[in-house]
């Protein structure tokens, strides 16, 4: 062939049919590879990765992420359910399964010569009328708490095992309501915590109002406990630093030396004291006591003299953290000592230290209007925690689109469904080869509720029948019991999905499908080495 | 790397170079199964009074002969993902309550073993995963009406003996008698009126030579270390705890010494010595005895320490000052000052003893405020007194655990059939496919006595068959193995004192079930190609400076 000859010898290259076919088979192979993590009854996947960390995960981005995918297509669509991840936090799992299987429709059809521009003309209609069919079904709801507890129930279960999605549902809604008020709009979720302890089980995960923090005070005779505590947040250097120009001293006697000593470290006893004048000033004679929380260093002579005094400090908290805690307690942040008085504290009920093993943990609790609070995430071991971590992050997400767009989707692949009989009506309006393009889109919808049935070990064909016929009696939505394999009312049992997610998903699936469709030549430049 | 146009179609292809997959009952599940089998079977060995001992050369060249599944597990350096979980939830028996390590990788390896066999009847991993959780919560309903006995004050060193036994008889069978005395006596001896028992003021400190019998519990702390001047002997003395260098002060900035004539020279470095000399007697002004530094003592402090005839002892860990200001009652100062009095600690006797070569520095309080005891272990080789350190670390565990919880729950077995049958009896009351799981939860339980009868030597079969006989009586639900019988007997582990912690089965049965649940319900392995180079150094302990 002509055209090699202009190709470096060591390039790479699939052209036409060979890289469609390059293409779809990609999608397939990834599609079969994520197709039963779907759904609540979905099993889970072990990674091992390079340094023999174990991840057990069901979560289909988490998945992508960590499978080390080489090839180009695959690494494509990986790509694209990142971006799903990314917008919408939710729905990775079916993006993926969505594209093979528009993939795998379309090659029927292209095998028999369609050309894929045809394809994708019709893959673009078909994808506005399903959008069409999105807004015409979504419901509007009010956000309280069991709207959004049932969103957050459908989300968490896909991801853990149902007694845990339960505590964590409710887990999450408490924070994002806690978090959210009528002014911020939107909500900030990186206000909200995840902190984690190696203890215990799974179960015990939990809410805090209030912050952890993953460090211990550092003197042994600070208090453990303290309760009513102001709390004090700053970013000031309690340690003695070197001038930035090069210094020294000179003496003639060791007691000019003495001096000297003490001189070089009065600048920061000056600073110490003042937090103890304060702490003095506001908690003298009452029951009240006094947290010190620095995000700078404390060195150990004045952390000496502050546990003295009874003050906790903490020294090195996270630049995150002491937002939060402006948040959580009010006060606010200090920059500098000079100009100290009480609005400039904060408060919490109690502040306690825990320890585990080596790691110490300070929780700050009981504040009074908390902005700010934490989900403490518990398990025996740190996949377990990692996963439960993933789900979170996804159930908060969850709440967070149900806020933001006030609009829920009937869940259980209803919408799936629904879209499926609408577009085989649909098909009929349309002139021309793109009607079949059409007809695929609408098939490929259906793998949804195939998946689901499937992996709860049902017929997916007998599950389809039974599904479509009724939606097609029913003006509500119809989507699958997963309990029973028959078709039910999800908004009956509280299932639903974000209209955002599913927005994202027809967006996002339909353009990269007909990316990869126009594709007819996949090439790798050659190695170019001077050796040749 | 960058991408490349592949050649042939599906999954596998799509990964990186010598990452592998496996998915399926086949490839996934039964490897796993197979793997956490062997892995079980090994320690299996090792479970019980009577287990064997292993040998094991770690990847530094070190050996150690033990039959701690803790210690097993680390050494082994596990590489196979299942195994790895199980050691996991082994690990995290370990920190949770600090014994019975061995029974979550015994027990999570039998279960994996029993949904073997499940399968291959065609049960699905989902279901036998949710009957074991079933199995398991029933059995967790169960255990608190197993509680034969319980430590109502664990003050009494009588009752603590009692209890401990069984804890250190699984591992040092045979001289369980003796340590019991050590730690029941340390125990108790340093428990404070209010607050917790922490396991951190109990010190092992390992000395070379002489016998096992010459071990003894010292109240206060040992170090083997030398003193660092001439006195070597203090009695009711009063101590000082520095964690800075006993020294000339220096400043943190550079300083120089500006002399402009011989004479300044002269006066300079008296007028340092005097300054020195200052201080140190206005710390001998004090009272005290013994100067205990966190630093190097310097040439000429050490010259003034001897003069006033103060003891100077140097601790490297700033975790031992610590330790030593709890034990003495002490505050650490972080400077070269005159202590107040109440900065001041107390100790009976500081002296210098020479145990076999070693030298220790001593710090004895017989008072009541000693919060820190030490059990000095003699033995002829540092890989026995190793395992007579694990020994006693399970103990105080244990007692950790008994201060917090006193319930028991009788040993030898007993507990594990009574609940086999109990959970028997569950699984014919259940309708579903769960049941054939709650059976071989129920048969699973029974590999304790068997691996406790192995272990022994005797006919395993057969003791199974005399206590499921026994526990199906009346008065039956105490009856364990007896080790001690020349045949297969049983015996009441109450009447033997044979107790096991509750809460140790408690979290085992938990972490167990969780493990072998978990890897039953992974269906599909993907794992990279193991990184090359050095191995990640393990992450050293906190960072704590100060």
């Amino acid at each position: 062939m002509a055209s090699i000859s202009l190709l470096n010898p060591k390039a790479e290259f699939a052209r036409a049919a060979q890289a469609l076919a390059i293409n779809i088979s990609a999608a397939k192979g990834l599609q079969d590879v994520m197709r039963t993590n779907l759904g609540p009854k979905g099993t889970v996947k072990m990674l091992v990765s390079g340094a023999g960390d174990i991840k057990i995960t069901k979560d289909g981005n988490v998945l992508l992420h960590d499978m080390q995918i080489q090839h180009p297509t695959a690494s494509m669509i990986a790509r694209a359910s990142t971006a799903q991840d990314d917008s919408t936090g939710d729905g990775t799992t079916t993006t993926v399964l969505l594209i093979g299987e528009l993939l795998k429709q379309a090659d029927i059809y292209l095998s028999e010569g369609l050309h894929p521009r045809i394809m994708t003309e019709g893959f673009e209609k078909a994808r506005d009328k399903a959008l069409e069919v999105l807004e015409k079904v979504k419901l509007p709801v009010e956000i309280n708490k069991k709207n959004l507890m049932e969103i957050a129930n459908t989300s968490l279960r896909t991801k853990v095992h149902p007694q845990l999605a339960d505590l964590l549902t409710e887990v999450c809604v408490d924070a994002v309501l806690c978090i959210a008020n009528e002014k911020q709009q939107p909500v900030d979720l990186h206000m909200v915590e995840l902190m984690e302890m190696q203890h215990k089980t799974d179960t015990d995960t939990q809410l805090v109002r209030g912050l952890v923090m993953d460090h211990g005070a550092r003197h042994p005779d600070m208090p453990k406990r303290l309760e009513n505590a102001y709390i004090l947040t700053a970013n000031v250097s309690l340690e003695y630093e070197k001038a930035e120009v090069n210094s020294g001293f000179f003496y003639k006697t060791a007691t000019e030396r003495e001096a000297f000593v003490r001189a070089e470290r009065d600048f920061i006893d000056q600073r110490v004291k003042k937090v103890i004048e304060l702490k003095r000033a506001v908690c003298d004679g009452t029951d009240k006591s006094f947290v010190l929380i620095n995000q700078k260093g404390i060195d150990p002579i004045s952390l000496d003299a502050l546990a003295k005094e009874g003050i906790l400090a903490l020294r090195r908290a996270k630049r995150r953290n002491m937002e939060r805690l402006a948040l959580a307690c009010g006060g606010t942040a200090m920059n500098s000592f000079d100009d100290l008085q009480e609005e400039h504290l904060g408060y919490a009920g109690t502040v306690y230290e825990h320890v585990l093993g080596e790691n110490k943990f300070t929780f700050v609790e009981d504040c009074k209007n908390p902005l700010s609070v934490t989900i403490l995430i518990k398990g025996p071991n740190k996949h377990t925690i990692t996963q439960i971590k993933d789900a979170i992050r996804d159930g908060l997400r969850a709440i967070n689109n149900t806020i933001a767009d006030k609009a829920l989707v009937p869940g259980a692949g209803a919408f799936e469904v629904r879209a499926y009989n609408e577009l085989a009506q649909f098909k009929d309006t349309i002139k021309g080869k793109a009607r079949l393009a059409v007809q695929a889109f609408a098939d490929a919808l259906l793998i949804i509720p195939k998946t689901l049935a499937i992996n709860s070990g049902y017929d997916a064909q007998d599950t389809i029948v039974k599904l479509t016929v009724e939606d097609r009696l029913s003006p509500e939505l119809i989507g699958i019991d997963l309990a029973t394999g028959e078709p039910m009312k999800p908004t009956d049992l509280g299932v639903y999905d974000n209209y955002i997610v599913k927005k994202q998903i027809l967006n996002s699936c339909s353009i990269i499908a007909s990316n990869l469709l126009l594709v007819d030549e996949v090439m790798r430049a050659g190695m170019t080495s001077l050796k040749g | 790397m960058a991408l490349s146009v592949p050649k042939a179609p599906g999954v596998s292809q799509m990964l990186k170079d010598g990452a592998r997959m496996y998915s399926g009952l086949e490839e996934a599940v039964y490897r796993n199964i197979s793997a956490c089998k062997e892995f079980a079977q090994t320690l299996r060995s090792a479970y019980g009074p009577n287990g064997m001992n292993k040998m094991i050369i770690n990847h530094i060249e070190k050996q150690f002969v033990t039959s701690d599944a803790g210690t097993i597990m680390r050494e082994l350096d596990v590489e196979h993902p299942a195994a790895k979980l199980i050691v996991m939830a082994s690990q995290m028996q370990d920190a949770e309550v600090g014994d019975g390590t061995n029974f979550v990788v015994v027990f999570a390896g039998a279960l994996l073993e029993a949904a073997e066999e499940l399968l291959r009847l065609g049960i699905t991993t989902a279901e036998i995963a949710d009957g074991y959780e079933k199995a398991l919560n029933k059995a967790l309903e169960i255990l608190p009406h197993l509680v034969c006995h319980k430590v109502e004050d664990y003050r009494d060193v009588s009752k603590v003996k009692e209890v401990l036994r069984t804890a250190i008889m699984s591992k040092q069978y045979g001289q369980e008698d003796f340590l019991n005395d050590l730690v029941s006596k340390a125990c108790v001896s340093i428990l404070p009126d209010e607050g917790t028992f922490n396991v951190d003021n109990i010190r092992i400190c390992k000395i070379l030579g002489s016998g096992l019998a010459k071990s003894e519990v010292v109240r206060g702390m040992v170090f083997k270390r030398f003193v660092e001047g001439d006195i070597t002997f203090a009695e009711k003395a009063k101590v000082v705890i520095f964690s800075c260098p006993v020294d000339i002060i220096q400043t943190e900035t550079k300083g120089t010494v500006l002399i402009k004539s011989a004479d300044e020279l002269l006066n300079f470095s008296s007028g340092e010595e005097s300054l020195l000399e200052a201080q140190i007697k206005a710390i001998a002004d004090t009272g005290v005895k013994v100067v205990v530094a966190g630093g190097k003592v310097g040439d000429m402090a050490l010259h003034y320490l001897n003069k006033y005839n103060l003891m100077a002892v140097r601790l490297n860990s700033k975790f031992d000052l610590r330790r030593l200001s709890r034990a003495v009652n002490a505050t650490v100062l972080p400077r070269i000052t005159t202590p107040s009095q109440e900065e001041l600690g107390y100790c009976d006797k500081v002296c210098i003893e020479e145990l076999g070569d070693t030298t220790i520095v001593a710090f004895r309080n017989e008072g009541k405020d000693s919060r820190i005891a030490t059990i000095v272990i003699r033995g002829a080789t540092d890989n026995f007194m190793d395992d007579i350190e694990r020994a006693l670390d399970d103990a105080v565990n244990n007692f950790k655990c008994l201060t917090r919880d006193g319930r028991y729950l009788p040993g030898a077995g007993a507990t594990e059939i009574e609940l086999a049958t109990q959970l028997a009896a569950y699984a014919d009351t259940l309708p579903g496919l769960d049941q054939y799981a709650v059976r071989k939860f129920a048969n699973a339980l029974e590999v304790f006595p068997k691996a406790l009868a192995e272990n022994t030597g005797t006919n395993a079969t057969e003791i199974v068959n005399q206590l499921y006989l026994a526990h199906n009586g009346e008065k039956g639900k105490n009856i364990g193995y007896d080790i001690e019988a020349e045949t297969a007997a049983t015996v009441d582990a109450v009447e033997a004192k044979i107790f096991d912690l509750y809460q140790a089965k408690f979290w085992g049965l938990k972490y167990a079930v969780g493990a072998a649940a978990t890897i039953l319900k992974v269906d599909q392995i993907i794992m990279a190609k193991r990184a090359g180079g050095p191995k990640p150094r393990q992450a050293a302990g906190s960072d704590d400076e100060s």
